[in-house]
């Protein structure tokens, strides 16, 4: 707990209707030289003055935490909030958000002792998606409501990334290597990231956390630790982050879910210590260089949280440039792009010519505007065969440029994992 | 852990209270000036409203909940005569309409006792009130420092609804 910013009592509502209704008929019985409203006001016009004066006289301390469980749409958050023993936990008013991308079925359930609130919230994910929990807003509230005052917690929003479950497991594919020696390089890593090699005389450089100091007091000179990392190989995620004629909301949403599923892919090849780099393209390549380790998770994971859809229709080619400027060619491309009109398509071609074997994993834009369609009965049902063969054609012409995949269940990559794991069709490509 | 403290659907209804108000009300509007029946029947019918609106599970109406209850003691205050008896009824009433305020559905149970603390400052000056009444002699003097400390009353209450911060006490 931390003494954040100030949090001063708050008049709610309620008091003010309170103190007006008081002086009203203060001034009324004074106005009809009876009493009665005077006694009535009485009450009224203390209440307020009472509650500020016997609640805690600063923001009360609690201790809040906050956790999720569930696994695929399931989102279970839970948590609970204990303040400072001088305060009841049942003047607290403990208020859950849910983040807009989850949808909440029902308020969320609040168990109340004296000491301590407990708070569950079930909510579900209709697609792949990354979301910041935030932390719950508490109030000390006195019982009558009349003020309110905010309380100090030092709990950190929660990130919640729900994505396909086949992307657990597909960091176990080989890349293919872009350092030109093949074999065990040396962590770039502080710490023990890496397998344990040996003891080395300490160089000019190293870090503090390398040097084994039980080593060093026994030599008498000073000793680092080297630890060896065994690769599998490097992979750039790319994300086409620019605006589409499917308009601003299906475009988030199709953003959304493939932010979720590069999220996935880049856990799963960084658990098996595979260098990982990252590239938003909106207006301009924003992009996170090529790293391993828990530092290039969270790099990752903050990237990807901060990227937001482009509003600007930038040529592809300045995409290529850029990303040849950041990565090394060669480097395994999966570029994750909804491939809805003919100038998304135009992405691979040139990543191609720059020197990056692209893997296009498409997020299908029908199953987002079959659900918003007005349509219904026979009308929808060509509306929806149009749309397949619309869709199947321009996969067909990207596969043209390179492999792409249709991906219309955003809950299963079966399809991406299948095409990856199999040498024989990825030689295709 | 208790139940739940914001169930889904109509809220619960806490029955001791909410009779403390239906009886204040109701005895403030017997002894109020109305004609007839008229003041009882009008201070349930709020009472009654007020506690219909608390039960709703709709919170931006339920917010509205306490105005009908405290437009009728109003009403009923403002119209009743001078009498020592009908001044402890108005004073009572008004102790029973905080703790009914006390008492909201959708917070934890057991309000009206956690708020008996804050309750028993207005009651104390209430009482203290109404004995000065009892026992002075009535009088120009005693009128006009009972105005007077009125007029400070809502003059101090005004400075300090004005500046929050007052409360605030610094930490150590």
């Amino acid at each position: 707990m931390t003494s954040g910013p100030s949090r001063p009592l708050r008049w709610r509502p309620l008091a003010v209707l309170l103190l007006g209704s008081g002086a009203a008929m203060a001034f009324v019985a004074v106005l009809t030289r009876n009493p009665t409203p005077l006694f009535l006001a009485l009450p009224l016009l203390l209440a307020p003055v009472a509650a500020a004066l016997t609640g805690p006289r600063s923001a009360p301390p609690v201790r809040l935490s906050l956790s999720v469980e569930g696994a695929a749409a399931e989102v279970r958050v839970q948590g609970e909030v204990v303040p400072d023993p001088t305060v009841d936990a049942r003047n607290l008013v403990v208020e859950v958000r849910c983040p807009p991308s989850l949808l909440e079925p029902r308020p969320p359930r609040l168990e109340y002792t004296t000491s301590e609130v407990g708070f569950h919230a079930d909510w579900t994910a209709p697609e792949p998606t990354i979301a910041e929990i935030p932390v719950p807003s508490v109030l000390w509230r006195d019982p009558m409501g009349v003020v309110e005052r905010g309380t100090i917690s030092s709990a950190a929003p929660v990130v919640v990334s729900r994505y396909p479950p086949e992307l657990l497991r597909i960091g176990s594919v080989r890349l293919e290597r872009t350092t030109p020696l093949p074999g065990e390089t040396h962590s770039r890593t502080v710490g023990e990231s890496g397998e344990f090699h040996g003891i080395r005389l300490a160089r000019p450089g190293d870090h503090p956390r390398q040097i084994n100091w039980r080593a060093t007091a026994r030599a008498g000179r000073t000793l680092a630790n080297e630890y060896d990392l065994d690769k599998t190989g490097d992979l750039l995620i790319l994300l086409d982050a620019r605006p589409t004629p499917l308009g601003r909301t299906v475009d988030e949403r199709l953003f959304s879910i493939s932010r979720a599923a590069a999220l996935g892919l880049s856990e799963s090849f960084l658990r098996v210590k595979s260098r990982v780099g990252v590239g938003v393209f909106g207006e301009f390549l924003d992009v996170v260089p090529l790293s391993t380790g828990r530092t290039q998770r969270i790099r990752i994971e903050s990237a990807f949280k901060g990227a937001h859809l482009s509003s600007v229709h930038a040529p592809a080619e300045r995409c290529a440039v850029s990303a040849r400027r950041h990565f090394p060619p060669g480097l395994t491309t999966v570029v994750f792009s909804s491939l809805s009109d003919e100038t998304s398509e135009d992405l691979s071609p040139y990543l191609r010519r720059r020197g990056f074997p692209a893997v296009v994993v498409s997020p299908s834009p029908l199953p987002l505007v079959a659900a918003a369609s007005h349509l219904s009965g026979e009308d929808e049902a060509i509306a929806n065969r149009i749309a397949k063969l619309v869709r199947r054609d321009r996969i067909a012409q990207a596969w043209e440029d390179s492999p792409a995949i249709d991906w219309d269940d955003y809950w299963s990559l079966g399809k991406f994992v299948e095409f990856v794991r199999r040498p024989r069709v990825r030689g295709v490509g | 852990m208790s139940a739940p403290a914001t169930p889904s659907g109509v809220r619960a209804v806490r029955p001791v209270s909410l009779a403390l108000l239906l009886a204040a009300a109701a005895a403030l509007g017997y002894l109020s000036g109305y004609p007839g029946r008229l003041g009882p029947v009008v201070a349930v019918a709020g009472v009654v409203l007020a506690a219909a609106l608390r039960a709703t599970p709709w919170r931006t109406v339920a917010a509205y909940a306490p105005v009908p209850a405290l437009a009728v003691l109003v009403l009923e205050a403002v119209a009743s005569p001078v009498g020592l008896g009908v001044e402890l009824i108005a004073g009572a009433s008004g102790v029973a309409f905080l703790l009914w305020l006390a008492d909201d559905p959708a917070r934890p149970v057991g309000g009206s006792l956690r708020s008996l603390p804050t309750v028993a400052v207005p009651g104390l000056a209430l009482g203290i009130a109404w004995s000065s009444a009892f026992f002075l002699p009535s009088g120009s003097v005693p009128l006009g420092v009972a105005g007077g400390l009125l007029a400070l009353t809502v003059a101090l209450v005004a400075f300090l609804v004005g500046r929050p911060q007052f409360f605030d006490r610094e930490e150590a």
